[in-house]
């Protein structure tokens, strides 16, 4: 091994970290709105990319027919649980986004897509076919059972998972896809060459990053689900709907996930069961954050993807061991560090 | 409790019972439709509806069931199905390991069972235990001694091996490193990789320090791709070789120009049209391609023609089964798996079968061609 | 026998009814080859039951010690030709290695790191399992003997049926058994955080280790049975799925219940058989759809019976019995009541920094034999620091603390505990699901000796009777006798502080200390707690209290120690203090 390998080991864990930076920072987000460990975070991702993949050849993503089911039986299922209190405006708000703006978008993309539609419109159509699958998952699984222990909700977030993977393999078929880089080619840089697509992820991620401290930080909206992170109860006291934070905290997670799929999707072959490996490894370097701070989980991320890169040229048949065995320590760690807050009872 | 149990014992029996008839050939498949193995999985379910409804005069059942890679389950399904379809001849799994399992279910119930792996340990040696089994695919030893052989030819003096770590994997490893040496041919690296990997950089960086002459990419699917795109853009422009695990058109679309010029062995079957009319799975070849694509509108897929090939043996085979006894009986399946011993120079889309006593692997040279990715097309190497 | 004693009748016969089935004309060969499964998953979901439901540890790598289990007896039937029951020690005690050393930074991990660290490790295993030459790598190894009985081969599943069940039962009892005992409600007060437990004297990182193991050796003897019915074994039946799977039949069934992880194992393994032939009639298309229902169905359940269905079943059968209190049982022995007027605590100088704020600051004071002492001040005084740093919940900066001439500052709950310092929460501390009996006979824990195994085997029933009877007795002191045997959870928030209080007697303490217990209380009830402490009183018991309510304080103490910003502000008998200058600034122009 010499210092041109280390460089490209490198610069090859630092773009699968900054992917995983991306579901990190987006399990803390969750978490800490919602208190959901949310697992198939991975799936939005993958989802994201085979949805490119299928407008990119020309067929209509599965994702288009599994929007309309959903914002139906979301509609319906919070119709019966709320018939008492239910609001005629609410029906109406109900019909039109679950219901309506659904089967309009199927519509339109079973139209466009036979047309092989531009990159740039394609990303568009699969960011307006993923990103509300992720408020209707969380109204349909989880709103629900808002108030439940960590556990519960992490146990719906497996159950989630399967439904996922199950739904993607319907979908998108067994066999992987990989989507047409955004920018193609390869750029030397010193003893390195970078892809075109590499240094888009990195920009990306860059600004996805900057512009969720922006959300935060700045904005009214960013706050409130901020002040919901540090006291639910609090928050509700004061007026701000945790219903709503949740709903948005999951479409910002669908969002990025979305996103990152159509990243990586021309970087390596994605099939329907890519995205669980994908996010528990965005899960590690979360849980070394404490699914509490964000730029930690960033830096953790992006440990993880260059020790990954160099496991796999050391021992690859023990890759995935090495890794995971790390977080062991890591979370005995967090443990000491975070003592006396396992008081929970159901 | 007891109700509950009822209740679902009842519920049970409801489902179960009635589907047994007698006096037809009922034939078992277990398949990997879901989990890892569903690529290979799919292709075989799909291929079920093409499968002969008659055969000497008998009408033939298919009962299919998934078993989502998972060998508890493909061995519960195979005991479902004898025990409950009164299956006549088993048929499974997609994956090795829930097959191995399989071997053992078959030998227990004595039901003449056909693997489609390539394993080589599933028929060898054949005893007891192995007697009931027979495989449709080539030893992954056939697949191997093709590509030595064409490497040597080539002037390929040192390989780097890059596979899946998972069975498929191991299997052609160990076939490698006995068939690489055995031509004179030295590996220089081996790494592995899985499926879900995003990135294989740090393996491919391994493989090119040693400076092989060659790379063999020991992986199925489109997922072959991300290595072998991975090695050229390192600047690696030697020949990069793939397994029969990309006999499939998704290959070349996900690959595109990246998997130019990859050579790779593979059942006739794959490329039926382009074989010459005297090549014996010519026409069984095309006939299975035709009727798939009419059946499924989408591609065929190699691993499904293990399936076709697995009942063309006991079709040829369920005559003089027959005059053994009914079928549905044990004389009946013991027939047939005898039968099937003695299949002599049955052409398949995946090459001719001779099985025999001490043979049920039952293919020879004629199971393998090599193929070279030209422009985006298979062609055809001599 | 404690999981049957509700309707024994019943139970026989359902058992009977169930080992007739193999043997029943008519019954269908693949019902009992699936039953075989749901056997073999049952123990798995059992020891996942006391893991999770109980214990409070949510474990998704059960599935690798299946495999450890699996993969020892193939290894030594097929390479080396042992017999499958020869072999049955060897798989457990390698589990058992096994769960020891997996165990023992898992239990360490709080919260959601649990689980966390159990996927992390599930992993690992299975990637272990898969690249190891001995154990036949990805392919695994085939064909390991089925199980014999002599000349019998128990190949047919009809014979293996009994096998597996004899198991399953066994694994039944003793875990009821191991619940239904001192040890057990250790584990069981688990689920309530460690600080009330340690508090009386529990080990809980042992507590946790030794349900982790238990859990692992079910886990193991499924393995075992899997391998020679299975006959082969590979990784994937060991991986991460495999080990979500087995938490969702206990989820499923109930995780609370140990005969909840039967049913749940049965529902998940007939549900999975049934969907495959349903779905696709029902939905009128090919496809693989198990899955989605599956998940969809997990998050249902848990959005509509979040205990599990379990719950439901048991509301069918007649209530269990009230356990029987042996009033002839020998009282426990006493420790020896120090001499009124004694020193008892001595706290010299206790100082606490957080970071850079002193939380309580060289407060000394003392406590003698047989007197009531009153620790107030304003919220945020240091009351509940001091209070954590005398039972040994917090370490203190500086300063000594001497109980009884030795110092307790920086020894662990427990040892404190030990000593005979007993206390009671300010947020209580209760195990909701656990009758008030047996969360008081907890307090007991250190007053009894027996251990996992002679509960499993009931050698501890004389012990646990007078265990038990104790714990009534100060049930019956505290006026909650009637309350004695409904869930904790049922009764109000200040019966459940005299709860605690009685717990905190069951330790037999000399010393006791209580946060606030007459917050929640009405009049009459506070009325009743004062008359309880001043008996204690005269009994030679002293009291550390810290209460908020000064009517109570005044009329029951026979000295006040007062805080404020962590400094002592003043001390004295009640009346002079209420008169101090100094103490009325504090209360009325504090936070209070």
């Amino acid at each position: 091994m010499n210092s041109t390998i280390a460089l490209f080991l490198l610069q090859d864990g630092v773009i699968n970290g900054a992917i995983y930076a991306l579901l990190g920072v987006t399990l803390v987000l969750i978490f800490a709105v919602t208190r959901v460990i949310f697992v198939p975070q991975g799936e939005f991702a993958a989802w994201g990319a085979l949805t490119l993949a299928s407008l990119e050849s020309g067929a209509t993503p599965g994702t288009a027919l599994l929007l309309v089911v959903l914002g139906v039986s979301a509609a319906v299922v919070e119709t019966i649980r709320e018939r008492a209190s239910m609001r005629p405006a609410r029906l109406g708000v109900m019909a039109v986004r679950d219901v309506a703006m659904p089967i309009a978008l199927l519509l339109i993309v079973s139209t466009i897509a036979p047309t092989k539609p531009a990159l740039w419109l394609s990303v568009l159509l699969t960011l307006a076919l993923v990103v509300p699958l992720g408020p209707l998952v969380y109204r349909l699984a989880f709103q629900p059972i808002a108030d439940a222990t960590v556990l519960t909700l992490f146990i719906a977030a497996i159950g989630v998972h399967f439904a996922m993977i199950g739904l993607g393999l319907i979908f998108f078929g067994a066999e992987g896809f990989r989507n047409e880089p955004f920018i193609a080619g390869v750029f030397p840089l010193g003893p390195l060459m970078f892809k075109g697509q590499s240094l888009v992820i990195l920009a990306a991620t860059a600004a996805l990053l900057a512009a969720l401290w922006f959300f935060f930080e700045h904005s009214m909206l960013g706050k409130a689900l901020r002040a919901t992170a540090i006291n639910r109860l609090g928050a509700r006291l004061v007026g701000i709907p945790t219903r709503a934070t949740g709903r948005i905290a999951f479409a910002l997670a669908a969002a990025i996930g979305a996103l990152s799929g159509t990243l990586i999707g021309s970087l390596t072959t994605i099939s329907y069961d890519s995205g669980f490996i994908i996010s528990l490894k965005g899960f590690v370097a979360a849980i070394a954050a404490g699914l509490a701070s964000y730029p930690v989980t960033v830096v953790a991320a992006i440990g993880v993807g260059v020790l990954e890169s160099f496991a796999a040229f050391f021992a690859s048949a023990y890759k995935e061991v090495i890794v995971f065995s790390l977080i062991i320590p890591l979370l005995i760690w967090r443990s000491l560090v975070t003592a006396h807050h396992d008081e929970e009872e159901e | 409790m007891r109700q509950s149990i009822r209740i679902a014992l009842l519920s049970g029996g409801v489902c179960l019972v009635g589907t047994t008839t007698l006096a037809q050939v009922n034939v078992g498949i277990t398949v990997s439709q879901t989990g890892p193995a569903a690529a290979l999985g799919i292709p075989q379910k799909n291929s079920v509806a093409q499968l002969p409804k008659e055969i000497a005069g008998q009408k033939v059942d298919y009962v299919v069931l998934d078993d989502a890679t998972d060998p508890t389950k493909a061995v519960a399904n195979a005991r479902k199905m004898i025990a409950e379809n009164k299956i006549d001849y088993l048929i499974g799994s997609s994956a090795t390991p829930a097959t191995m399992a399989l071997v053992d279910v078959a030998a227990e119930t004595k039901t003449p069972y056909c693997a489609m792996v390539p394993s080589k340990a599933v028929v060898d040696p054949v005893d007891e235990k192995r007697k009931w089994t027979f495989k449709a695919p080539q030893n992954d030893a056939i697949m191997a001694e093709s590509l030595a052989e064409h490497m040597a030819a080539n002037g390929v003096k040192s390989v780097a091996f890059l596979g899946f770590t998972d069975g498929y994997g191991q299997g052609w490893l160990e076939e490698v490193e006995k068939a690489m040496p055995a031509k004179g041919i030295k590996i220089t690296a081996v790494e592995r990789f899985q499926r879900t990997d995003t990135s294989v950089t740090g393996q491919v960086l391994k493989i090119l320090a040693s400076s092989p002459d060659a790379v063999l990419i020991a992986a199925s699917g489109t997922v072959a791709v991300m290595p072998q795109k991975t090695i050229k853009e390192q600047g690696y422009n030697k020949p990069i070789y793939q397994t029969h695990g990309v006999g499939t058109m998704d290959f070349v679309r996900v690959g595109g120009k990246d998997v130019d010029g990859t050579v790779f062995p593979a059942g006739p079957v794959v490329v039926a049209d382009l074989l010459p009319d005297s090549h014996p799975s010519k026409k069984v070849g095309l006939e299975y391609i035709k009727a798939y694509e009419a059946n499924n509108k989408t591609p065929f897929a190699v691993f499904g023609a293990h399936l076709a090939d697995c009942m063309s043996i006991a079709a040829n085979s369920v005559k003089p089964a027959l005059e053994k006894g009914k079928p549905g009986t044990a004389e009946f399946r013991s027939g047939l798996r005898d039968a099937i011993e003695t299949t002599k120079e049955l052409p398949a889309t995946h090459g001719v079968y001779n099985y025999s006593p001490t043979d049920h692997a039952g293919l020879d040279n004629r199971s393998r061609v090599l193929i070279k990715i030209v422009n985006g097309k298979w062609t055809l190497l001599p | 026998m404690k999981e049957f004693s509700s309707a024994p009748l019943l139970w026989i016969a359902v058992m009977l009814g169930f080992a007739a089935l193999p043997i029943l004309p008519g019954v269908p060969d693949f019902w009992i080859t699936l039953w075989d499964y749901i056997g073999i998953y049952s123990l798995v979901a059992i020891g996942l039951v006391l893991l999770t439901g109980v214990g409070g540890m949510t474990s998704f790598g059960q599935a690798a010690f299946v495999g450890f289990g699996a993969y020892v007896t193939a290894v030594l039937t097929s390479h080396f030709g042992w017999s499958p029951w020869l072999t049955l020690p060897a798989s457990l005690c390698v589990t058992g290695l096994a769960a020891f050393v997996l165990g023992l930074p898992t239990v360490r991990l709080s919260g959601h790191y649990l689980p966390l660290g159990t996927i992390a490790w599930g992993i690992c295993v299975f990637y272990l399992f898969g690249n190891t030459e001995a154990l036949g790598r990805f392919d695994g190894i085939s064909g390991l003997p089925p199980f014999t009985l002599g000349p019998i081969s128990l190949i047919d599943s009809r014979a293996a049926f009994y096998l597996i069940w004899c198991c399953v039962l066994l694994a039944i009892v003793l875990s009821g058994n191991l619940l239904d005992s001192r040890m057990g409600r250790a584990i069981r007060a688990l689920r309530g955080g460690t600080q009330a437990a340690e508090s009386f004297g529990v080990r809980t990182a042992q507590a946790k280790l030794t349900v982790f193991i238990y859990a692992a050796l079910l886990a193991g003897l499924s393995g075992w049975l899997y391998a020679h019915v299975q006959r082969a074994v590979s990784p994937s039946p060991f991986g991460l799925h495999a080990g979500i799977e087995y938490l969702l039949m206990a989820v499923l069934g109930g995780s609370g219940h140990v005969l909840g992880g039967v049913f749940g194992a049965a529902v998940v393994a007939i549900l999975k058989d049934h969907l495959q032939s349903l779905l696709p009639k029902l939905i009128g298309a090919d496809g693989n759809f198990e899955t989605i229902v599956f998940g969809v169905l997990m998050v249902v359940i848990l959005q509509f019976a979040r205990q599990g269905l379990w719950p439901f079943a048991l509301k069918l059968l007649p209530a269990p019995k009230p356990r029987r209190i042996e009033q002839s049982a020998a009282p426990l022995p006493r420790r020896a009541v120090p001499e009124v007027g004694s020193p008892l605590l001595q706290v010299e100088k206790a100082r606490k920094v957080f970071g850079g704020l002193v939380a309580v600051n060289d407060v000394s004071f003392n406590v003698k034999a047989g007197e009531i002492v009153g620790l107030i001040g304003p919220n945020g005084a240091g009351k509940s620091t001091t209070f954590n740093l005398l039972t040994g919940v917090l370490r203190a900066t500086s300063g000594s603390i001497l109980y009884r001439g030795q110092e307790i500052a920086g020894r662990p709950a427990r040892d404190v505990a030990a000593l005979g310092v007993a206390r009671t929460f300010q947020h209580v501390k209760l195990i909701g699901r656990m009758s008030v009996l047996e969360n008081v006979a907890i307090g007991a824990h250190l007053r009894g000796s027996s251990g996992v195994l002679s509960s499993m085997l009931l050698l501890d029933r004389e012990e646990e009777e007078r265990l038990l009877r104790e714990a009534a007795m100060q049930i019956e002191r505290v006026g909650l006798k009637e309350h004695m045997h409904k869930p904790a959870a049922s009764l109000a928030l200040g019966q459940q502080r005299i709860v605690e209080i009685a717990r905190a007697l069951c330790l037999d303490p000399a010393l006791l200390l209580l946060d606030e217990p007459a917050a929640g209380l009405r009049f009459g009830e506070k009325q009743e707690l004062a008359a309880l402490l001043s008996q204690l009183r005269s009994e030679g018991m002293s009291v550390l209290l810290v209460e908020h309510d000064m009517d109570f304080v005044m009329n029951l103490t026979d000295h006040l120690v007062v805080l404020d910003f962590g400094e002592k502000i003043a001390e004295g008998a009640p009346a002079s203090v209420s008169a101090d200058p100094v103490v009325l600034e504090a209360y009325l122009g504090g936070v209070e």
